[in-house]
């Protein structure tokens, strides 16, 4: 290796940094969540406080972990009085209380803070009492869902054997300029639902908000009232039927444990797609080279007896071939090297600058 | 919460070296990995998404049918940064800023072999300087040497991924095996751990103690010369004959379909990579006598309410009493009370008091007043 000539670089000039934001697009087909595996990609805990969703069988160990599927109730909410002990009353009740912690926190009083429809929480308003939880893996989501790109298809259809025969969406239509930044854990936006495949949605529930999206966190919080029907304080014209039972939403929520509540909301999945974001920092170094530097190597292969292998005359210019740039700290330590994909022929009639990008 | 800093006892990096064992076995143009199954999936032929005998670089797409892949996409904008895949003419002269350029995660890898007969071969002579570097660990790397010329000769050369060794072949590890009708009739290893790859068995067989090819251990590549007969039998490899190590792992990503008679041949190839990981390992101590107190709610005795007195003023909070969490087999006697705390995380912050990570116990530790602990982080970077 040729012997190195320091240059040191211009921190002002010579240095800068960038942050590039690369995305994933996610889709996610109703028939992964409910149907293609027969929900061997579905794991149930013996706590039964959650489900998890994969992308494959999960005893296999090429499955990815997509989601996990829970839900809660507030204590505040008309239905609660009503969940039974068998509808897991008191982790439906935790889990709420949990999720409200880390998402929306506490107000001065140190009470924890319900989900808030708007997310104007000092205004009061509308509150999230019975909740359907996504959690998305940190694996999909990345460094955070890309705003405005959220879309979830459900089956709004009334008879449970053909839900998809009607769907609505659920979007952050207003994610990607306007979110809110009311949250201990980031920014988040509003849900809004819109009409799919045969109307489903009552008038009044047509752009109406139906739950929160976490964006850093990877949360959707979802109103358990989006199966409801308008006269149950609901979206839809007609309320679904959440199981084979044909129960209602509010049955399946007073009534069944949270995985049986999994089970209803994936047998109504028909879409969800998002796109992730990652955020990569570049450090870009302008390495620049003046005509009279670098013309020369002293590297054993650039003599030849005695005489400068490139030169044919004595009257011939320098020349020297660059293939390496190595980046030193202060002591002159080598810290990093950035190689050419062909070596640069560098003579004294010929400047260069040559970019070097250290993403990290 | 307390603050404690790390001193120079406390924190340390260092560099895990680890050999992680790969085998392929190749038979009828098949490949195995590690000896995975092919396994067909509700959507595709292999279930990771990527040919077979291939591995997957992210494991993202595991049986999604196609128009269902995860892909990655970039938008055009002022950071003048693209996708590989986006030629940069594509780049300055097709796409307009705030379009998207996007790509695939169909990214995948195999070992592929390429079998040279003639005087055309670009991937041996691109090899040359590389093999006569290697010439101070064994005569036999040399292009050109009294033991064969690698311009002439036939050359079976293997090229292995370098995602599926790390940054080398560890060395002594490397053990090829040809089969034919499930019998072994020659086994390569580098025994001599210089890259030589010697013939050592069967016992007795035809070559054994021979050299039939070296191995570039930080390159990824296997070049094989042997072409000493193995056994009698003739099967269709690159010719119709006995087998030779020139025609190892025959159908292995080469662009040969096997015929009838290769399909009583099968190989298999053994090694270990190389590869390096940087932790750093942080010592968090919790003191005798310190961390023995919390402020979460949970801590104090919830059977007494707070105690507020005012004033015009004053508005003065009285003590609460922390709970007694001390064990008693007497359901009449109260124990003395000690103060305990559960530890359940250590978290680490920055000299600015930000936090940037969280170490989680497994199970609370109980921390007591005459008790001390260490916990050991470690951090792979």
């Amino acid at each position: 290796m040729a012997e190195s000539f320091y240059k040191s670089l211009d921190i002002g000039k010579d240095v800068a940094n960038t942050r590039t934001l690369l995305h994933e697009a996610i889709p996610l087909t109703g028939t992964i969540v409910s149907g293609t595996y027969a929900d061997a990609n579905i794991k149930n805990y013996a706590h039964g406080m959650f489900q998890s969703v994969y992308d494959y069988p999960y005893l296999s160990s090429s499955a990815n972990h997509i989601f996990d599927i829970t839900t809660g109730v507030s204590a505040e909410s008309s239905l609660y009085a009503s969940v039974t002990t068998a509808g897991q009353k008191s982790k439906k009740l935790n889990i709420y209380n949990q999720m409200a912690q880390v998402l929306v926190g506490y107000d001065h009083t140190g009470s924890i803070q319900r989900f808030d429809e708007d997310g104007d929480i000092l205004a009061g308003g509308t509150k999230i009492d019975d909740v359907i939880f996504l959690n998305f893996s940190r694996l999909l989501t990345k460094d955070e869902i890309k705003k405005g790109t959220f879309q979830l298809t459900l089956g709004a259809n009334a008879t449970y054997a053909t839900p998809m025969s009607k769907t609505f969406h659920i979007t952050d239509a207003s994610g990607s300029d306007g979110y809110l930044v009311n949250s201990p854990v980031g920014e988040y936006g509003i849900l809004f639902a819109s009409q799919g495949t045969g109307t489903p949605l009552h008038a009044s529930g047509v752009n109406a908000a139906c739950g929160l999206l976490f964006y850093q966190a990877g949360v959707c919080a979802l109103t358990a009232s989006i199966f409801n029907d308008n006269a149950a304080g609901g979206l839809l014209t007609t309320k679904c039927e959440m199981n084979s039972a044909t129960e209602d939403i509010e049955a399946v929520l007073t009534g069944s444990n949270i995985d049986a509540l999994g089970d209803a909301f994936r047998h109504r999945i028909n879409n969800l797609q998002f796109n992730n974001t990652v955020e990569l920092n570049s450090s870009v170094y302008f390495c620049r080279i003046n005509h009279n530097e670098y013309n020369y190597s002293t590297n054993p292969t650039y003599l030849s007896g005695s005489k400068i292998r490139v030169k044919t005359q004595s009257s011939d210019l320098p020349v020297s071939y660059i293939t390496t740039v190595g980046l030193y700290n202060d002591n002159n330590e080598l810290l990093a090297t950035a190689k050419l994909s062909e070596p640069l022929k560098k003579s004294s009639d010929t400047e260069f600058t040559i970019r070097v990008r250290l993403d990290y | 919460m307390s603050f404690y800093k790390f001193d120079e006892d406390d924190l340390f990096t260092n560099t895990i070296e680890a050999y992680p064992q790969y085998r392929f076995y190749t038979q009828s143009g098949s490949i195995y990995v590690n000896d995975m199954p092919h396994l067909t999936g509700e959507n595709t032929d292999n279930n990771i998404g990527v040919p077979k005998g291939f591995i997957s670089l992210y494991e993202y797409n595991i049986d999604r049918p196609a128009g269902n892949l995860i892909y990655p996409f970039i938008v055009k904008d002022g950071h003048r940064d693209t996708l590989k895949t986006v030629s940069k003419q594509a780049y300055n002269a097709t796409l307009l800023f705030g379009e998207t350029s996007t790509g695939s995660y169909s990214l995948s890898a195999s070992i592929s072999r390429d079998y040279y007969s003639t005087t055309t071969r670009t991937r041996i002579n691109a090899l040359r300087n590389t093999l006569n570097h290697y010439n101070y660990l064994s005569p036999h790397y040399q292009y050109s040497s009294s033991f064969g010329d690698k311009s002439s000769q036939t050359v079976n050369l293997i090229s292995i991924p370098s995602i599926l060794y790390g940054s080398k072949i560890k060395k002594g590890t490397i053990s090829l095996k040809y089969y034919v009708t499930g019998t072994l009739v020659g086994e390569l290893q580098d025994k001599n751990y210089n890259g030589e790859l010697v013939q050592v068995g069967p016992e007795g067989s035809t070559g054994s103690g021979s050299v039939a090819g070296v191995c570039l251990y930080r390159e990824g590549f296997i070049v094989l010369t042997g072409s000493w007969d193995l056994n009698t039998e003739n099967i269709q490899t690159d010719a119709f004959g006995p087998s030779k190590w020139i025609h190892f792992n025959y159908g292995a990503n080469d662009g040969n379909p096997p015929a009838l008679t290769t399909l009583s041949a099968s190989f298999a190839i053994d090694y270990q990579g190389t590869t390096h990981t940087q932790t750093m390992t942080m010592f968090a101590t919790a003191p005798y006598g310190e961390l023995n107190h919390s402020n979460n709610p949970t801590y104090l005795d919830s059977t007494e309410t707070q105690g507020i007195s005012t004033g015009s003023l004053q508005y003065m909070e009285q003590p609460r009493k922390i709970k007694n969490i001390v064990e008693s087999q007497f359901l009449d006697v109260e124990p003395d009370f000690v103060k305990t705390t559960y530890i359940s995380k250590v978290a680490i912050y920055d000299e600015d008091k930000n936090l940037i990570g969280i170490a989680k116990v497994a199970t609370p530790v109980r921390k007591t007043e005459e008790k001390q602990y260490t916990f050991k982080l470690k951090l792979d970077i």
